[in-house]
């Protein structure tokens, strides 16, 4: 667990080459918009950091941009240090890099099982294999049954994806992203469109792999109530920028986030 | 992704290997037009008509396309229908060219209606392979149906008096239902550009392409939008095969044959981009007209007969898309993510 | 329910579930074997065509559209320039056979060979493109090779009449139309040959879906985006399922070049690239045997239609209604491409298999139901 007094002030961050994820100058262009605008973000290994920001704000984009969904139009990523800007996308989670997405994307033809079963599958034989002897659906299935105990999916099993409830599909989704055997996990607002008790359960879950898997959490949330229970630090994104990086209380007590959340929900209304 | 220069924009001086193409194609002009003028004005005039066939074709299919996300395979059988339509006007009815030309697109558009409505409606928002498939049955019932009805032989029509006879134009003689061909198709292409480009109409459907939710949050009514653009696609195409049909006659092989070439115009010119297609429609049609001149002229100049390929002309377009799309993955005028 | 009948039961239910997850294991290559032996026989049926002589050709198709619907149903990608690489099987063992005198298998061996190369080469250029954009490269890349073909590049290909003479490899021999194969003093029908031969293949496809690798490109189908986000080379393996597509593709044209005894340009059609894509969807794109289904309906009624000429009920011998439907059925692929449409439409991936088996489940659970309730 980082310390609070690190000697650091409310919107600084740590040296990128000492974090478990980092990113300087981050900028991502789309024609005349700049959704991320020069972020710098340094997270240590072991924290929980939340995202938080306005609609619009650039979160997800960040988070595209830092798995390289998206190719960022300037800046440099880290991961453990090690400069990772150009390694593309589906390398990353080879690397420890993993995300879950904001919207439900599953395989979604396939059981619960097989969704796991896959990403089990590539995280042990990399990017490409010519894996062409033995049934697949019977390989790595041990594994992919301890993933499924671990987020409560078990008896759901060999339900097809498309089939299971919202609450599930982002149990699944969770899952999946477990499956790479992460390092540093980011979710994209895993409790979105969740009644309050299976927002209950998620916002455990996430309490949960994290402490025993001693995972590096990033997280987009909207919900304050859970971000302020849940995070060691919070980053608030406003218009593609850093406003403030920083405890909680710090952040809740910062002046620019309280203009920039208020003043835009006097504009939104 | 790199960002590729728009061609015109770009500001970079030729290089040597670019010079040197551009210098042996000018010079194989002017060769071919000076040993073989009437050949080479009949074949840019055959080249120009037959590339603003496929422009007549790829407007509706690049509208369609553009607006409903839908790839119509049965564009090119609505080609063929408007060429035997006006068969059975003229031919079988007796009715004359003028009131086939008119009447026989519009009857296209109200197949096209039937497609519109039976069909390609309940799949504006699925996956765009199953538009494609679906079109693709549609193109096959259609051939089927044509040659029930008309039967499998090759057609042809007699066009009017006035436009059978040839035009002397010194070096060589020119039909003139091909100059008429280029009027209607220029003066079509000229009213689609305007209704898209000068209208509230148009801007409406514009909108309605680039974000459809908007446009319809906004109290477009995208559905009437949509029958009346596919619609106007389906008599654009008819016309087209109006005007083939009179030229050159019919069988029930030209809509395959067409809707490959449209399908390779729209792709060469860029998805979405209704100039680009003008402008590939363009390219491909004199390329695949001039190729076979040049390479004969450069053969006698050379005394390598092994260059005169022969039936050359019938693979150049394709090779043409297949360079363009490996040097500009979007097509010449393609819009970024569409389709992609 | 006594005590007893109910320790039969169990017993009986622990036998049949031990075969049960047997045959539910294999059941592809036990469903394969039995198709491809019982293919001529049923269409020899009186009542179906009457004669054999197409289930050679049924059978060849169905493995090259089961070696489309790897593409298609598996990976999700659009080809139409399939044709391509069942031409390249076909003519260049036609061409070793007929030009170079090689015995069959080095031409064969070659044909695989140089379709997997093409298709490699192919594919390292189009698989990242869009699906509009690769079907329409397909395309061109189908036409150039049709192009080829007819250009005869240096006499090998023969042009528009393509490759007759000559091409037929030793060891068959033809009596009175019909084909055998003559093997080390055995002598056995053309038909078997083709049988075995099929039956390989398809279990090589069925080994390649089942595989590690069959089940990425399942999910690539699925979710591309995701697929690529959890750590796939999506164009790996796009590229290596192209190319393994086209290699199963050209072995299914070294057979329909032995059944046809050489190779013809219509083999390089777009024609032949469509027929096999509306086989495939028609029969259904979702499942093993779907593509298979679907060849044999396409096949079976080009035949069986349009010699068609009178529907007569309810038997020939009591003729009380008879119908002239000469006129109409030899037009068999409006009504085919009108199947073709409602299935797009209606579910894309389910075809006449996935329907054929929504019936069969249904009536199984009907039967189960009724058996509860009694």
């Amino acid at each position: 667990m980082p310390e609070t007094d690190t000697g650091e002030r409310p919107g600084t961050e740590a040296d990128v080459t000492d974090a478990a994820l980092g990113a300087t100058g981050l900028t991502k262009r789309f024609g005349g918009i700049v959704a991320v605008d020069d972020v710098n973000i340094a997270v240590p290994t072991g924290e929980l950091r939340a995202v938080i920001g306005p609609n619009g704000a650039g979160k997800t984009t960040l988070f595209n941009t830092l798995t390289h969904a998206l190719a960022p139009t300037g800046g440099e990523g880290y991961l453990h240090g090690e400069e990772i800007t150009h390694v593309p996308q589906e390398q990353r989670p080879h690397r420890g890099l993993a995300r879950s997405f904001q919207s439900n994307e599953l395989f979604n033809e396939l059981t619960v099982l097989e969704n796991v079963r896959i990403v089990v599958q590539t995280s042990e034989t990399g990017t490409f294999s010519f894996g062409l002897l033995g049934d697949g659906r019977s390989q790595h299935v041990d594994r992919a049954s301890e993933i499924l105990e671990s987020v409560g999916l078990s008896r759901k099993r060999e339900t097809t994806a498309k089939n299971l409830s919202h609450g599930d599909q982002r149990r699944l989704g969770i899952a999946m992203a477990l499956a790479t055997d992460p390092s540093v996990l980011l979710l994209d607002e895993p409790t979105s469109g969740l009644g309050s008790k299976e927002t209950g359960q998620i916002t455990d879950l996430i309490r949960t792999v994290q402490e025993d898997l001693g995972l590096t959490l990033m997280l987009i949330e909207h919900d304050m109530g859970i971000v302020l229970s849940i995070s060691d630090r919070i980053t608030v994104l406003n218009r593609g920028r850093v406003l403030a990086t920083g405890t909680p209380a710090e952040v809740q007590a910062n002046q620019e986030v309280q203009d920039a959340y208020l003043g835009g929900m006097k504009e939104e209304i | 992704m790199n960002e590729i220069p728009l061609p015109g924009s770009s500001s970079r001086s030729l290089s040597l290997a670019e010079a040197a193409i551009w210098s042996v194609l000018l010079l194989v002009t002017v060769l071919s037009a000076v040993t073989r003028p009437g050949l080479f004005v009949d074949q840019v005039l055959g080249g120009l008509v037959y590339g603003l066939i496929l422009v007549l074709i790829a407007l509706g299919l690049s509208i369609v396309l553009g607006l409903l996300g839908i790839v119509n395979f049965a564009h090119g059988a609505l080609f063929m229908l408007g060429a035997y339509f006006s068969y059975q006007f003229m031919a079988v009815w007796g009715v004359s060219f003028w009131i086939a030309l008119i009447a026989a697109p519009l009857v296209v558009g109200l197949v096209g209606v039937v497609i519109e409505r039976g069909v390609l409606r309940y799949l504006y928002d699925e996956d765009p392979l199953n538009g494609l498939l679906a079109t693709f049955g549609l193109s096959l019932m259609i051939g089927e149906a044509t040659r029930a009805i008309w039967g499998g032989a090759p057609k042809s029509v007699a066009a009017p008096q006035i436009l059978s006879k040839g035009m002397d134009l010194g070096i060589t003689t020119v039909a003139r239902i091909r100059l008429f061909t280029v009027l209607v198709a220029v003066i079509v292409i000229a009213a689609v550009y305007l209704l898209i480009e000068r209208t509230d109409f148009g801007l409406s459907v514009r909108a309605g392409v680039l974000d459809r939710e908007m446009a319809e949050f906004l109290g477009v009514n995208m559905n009437v939008r949509f029958i009346s653009m596919f619609v106007l696609g389906a008599t654009i195409a008819g016309l087209g095969g109006v005007l083939r049909g009179t030229a050159v006659g019919m069988d029930v092989a030209m809509d395959e044959q067409f809707i490959i070439l449209a399908f390779v115009v729209v792709v060469v010119g860029g998805i979405g981009s209704l100039f680009g297609s003008v402008v590939a429609g363009l390219l491909i049609g004199g390329t695949a007209y001039l190729t076979p001149l040049y390479l004969s002229t450069l053969a006698s100049i050379t005394n390598i007969e092994a260059i005169n390929v022969p039936g050359i002309g019938g693979l150049v377009p394709y090779l043409v898309m297949i360079v363009v799309l490996l040097v500009r993955p979007r097509g010449l005028f393609g819009q970024e993510g569409f389709l992609e | 329910m006594s005590d007893r009948t109910s320790t039969i039961n169990s017993n009986e239910v622990g036998v049949f579930t031990a075969l049960q997850s047997v045959v539910g294991r294999y059941r592809v290559p036990i469903g394969a074997l039995l198709l491809v032996f019982s293919v001529r026989p049923v269409v020899s049926m009186d009542l179906l065509l009457g004669y054999g002589a197409v289930a050679n050709s049924i059978l060849i198709w169905m493995l090259f559209a089961a070696s489309f619907n790897i593409l298609l149903g598996y990976t999700g990608l659009l080809s139409f320039g399939h044709a391509m690489f069942l031409g390249i099987g076909a003519y260049v063992t036609a061409i070793g056979l007929a030009r170079f005198d090689s015995p069959f298998v080095l031409s064969a061996l070659v044909a695989l060979l140089v379709a997997g190369v093409v298709a490699y080469l192919i594919a390292r250029l189009i698989a990242q493109k869009g699906e509009i954009y690769f079907a329409m490269l397909t395309l061109a890349f189908g036409t150039t090779a049709h192009f080829v073909a007819n250009y005869d590049p240096g006499g090998l290909t023969g042009g528009t009449t393509g490759i007759a003479g000559g091409a037929v490899p030793a060891w068959i021999e033809t009596e009175r139309g019909l084909k055998y194969v003559s093997l080390g003093g055995f002598q056995f029908d053309w038909y078997f040959f083709v049988a075995a031969a099929v039956f390989v293949g398809l279990l090589c496809i069925w080994q390649l879906v089942r595989s590690p690798f069959g089940r990425t490109l399942v999910a690539i189908r699925e979710n591309r985006d995701l697929a690529r986000a959890m750590g796939i080379n999506t164009y790996r393996y796009k590229v290596w399922a192209f190319t393994l597509s086209g290699v199963v593709a050209a072995y299914a044209g070294a057979i329909l070049e032995v059944n046809e005894q050489g190779a013809t340009l219509s083999l390089l059609t777009v024609q032949t690239s469509g027929d096999v894509i509306l086989m495939t969807v028609l029969g259904g794109a979702n499942y093993f045997f779907g593509p298979l289904a679907g060849a044999f309906v396409w096949l079976f009624a080009e035949d069986f239609l349009t010699d068609f000429e009178t529907l007569v009920l309810p038997l020939e011998q009591f003729p009380l209604i008879r119908v002239d439907l000469s006129g109409v059925l030899s037009y068999w692929q409006f009504f085919l491409g009108l199947l073709f449409v409602v299935a797009v439409v209606v579910a894309p991936r389910e075809g006449i298999w996935g329907l054929f088996r929504s019936v069969v489940k249904k009536a199984v659970d009907r039967i189960k139901s009724e058996r509860d309730n009694a």
